[in-house]
């Protein structure tokens, strides 16, 4: 196939949308804005926030010492269970 | 090295990798040991970092359930320290660890699930770009597409696994149904992330578009690009793919490359 015709073609398909895509585009880029005022700062949502215990940066800390017997943990028990085949059917 | 920095590195590697603290940062305390209070601190420290992991990987989390997930990030703490001031930067190498670490190794598809969730991380802290205005492309004369180079959102991703991974991800979203099935050999996915209005969002792409943005990302022009891409994939339709990048908000900016 022709390459620039393929590219010509793509793009002036492109163009002829384009007017009515950018015509939305303006409103869309205000509110983005607006979203970014409200969240400029504030990193994903529970985290970096000292206050709470998901804290990424737990000021209220752990005041305990390490013993948490975790080690006997060895096996993955959360929604796995809901998908099903890839290597586990051959086993 | 100045005393204070020896004392430091040896007390960093008493937190870090359990070694024995040197003479010089024991100390006493009324109500405990300073074996307790190192203790403590380590607590903190791993706890910290926990926290993190759980903030990065919420879909793995749930996937393997707490426990696991706490016994599986002790097992990366212990051999990943953070090597960086900003802790939205740790937890790059999980994909990669988790390929090696036996007790997940049933689940197949777990490595692939990190990796998509990494690239999600990285395009919700990746910067911003300024969405294209289209009407910049009018001002190129037809003659010069194939020169043309495209630069797309820095928050954009591709990933690819031959498990359906952007399903997954999909199931364990916020407001997702819980009660999903998901069957591995329905076949594989490739994933596309990027960040909207402030929200990542992970959507599917075939194969041939996947390409065809791997040649834009590696800065190949429009001609380059849609040519190698056409070549594997004779079906590819570009009309669609650039429509995708425009409804997506995925460009940012064109430029014209420089006549050799």
């Amino acid at each position: 196939m022709d390459k620039s015709k393929v590219l010509l073609a793509a793009i002036g398909g492109l163009l002829t949308l384009g007017l009515v895509a950018n015509a939305g585009a303006a409103p869309n880029n205000k509110m983005d804005m607006k979203n970014m005022d409200k969240c400029f700062g504030i990193a994903k949502a529970g985290m970096n926030d000292c206050s709470s215990n998901k804290s990424a940066h737990s000021c209220a800390g752990q005041a305990t010492k390490n013993n948490d017997p975790m080690d006997f943990v060895a096996v993955p028990k959360g929604t796995c269970d809901k998908i099903a085949g890839g290597m586990l059917k051959t086993m | 090295m100045s005393a204070l920095q020896a004392d430091l590195n040896a007390f960093g590697r008493a937190i870090v990798h359990n070694d024995e603290p040197s003479f010089a940062i024991t100390g006493n305390y009324q109500s405990y040991s300073s074996l307790v209070a190192m203790e403590i601190y380590r607590n903190n420290y791993r706890g910290n970092l926990h926290d993190v992991l759980a903030g990065a990987y919420p879909v793995i989390k749930q996937l393997v359930g707490d426990d696991f997930f706490r016994f599986m990030t002790r097992k990366y703490i212990e051999r990943h320290p953070s090597h960086s001031g900003n802790l939205h930067h740790y937890g790059a190498d999980l994909a990669q660890f988790l390929t090696t670490f036996e007790p997940a190794n049933s689940l197949v598809y777990i490595a692939d699930v990190a990796e998509l969730e990494w690239a999600c991380h990285t395009a919700y802290f990746a910067d911003d770009g300024a969405t294209l205005d289209i009407g910049r492309l009018a001002l190129i004369p037809p003659d010069q597409y194939e020169n043309l180079i495209l630069h797309l959102h820095p928050s954009c991703f591709v990933v690819r696994s031959q498990y359906p991974i952007a399903t997954i991800w999909q199931s364990h979203q916020p407001g997702a149904c819980s009660n999903f099935h998901i069957e591995l050999d329905s076949g594989a996915s490739i994933a596309l992330v990027n960040r909207l209005a402030d929200v990542v969002q992970v959507t599917e792409v075939a194969a041939d578009v996947a390409d065809w943005l791997d040649f834009l990302q590696a800065g190949e022009p429009m001609g380059s690009a849609t040519e190698a891409t056409l070549a594997n994939y004779p079906d590819f339709d570009l009309f669609c793919a650039l429509q995708r990048l425009v409804t997506q908000q995925l460009l940012t900016k064109i430029e014209l490359r420089e006549k050799k």
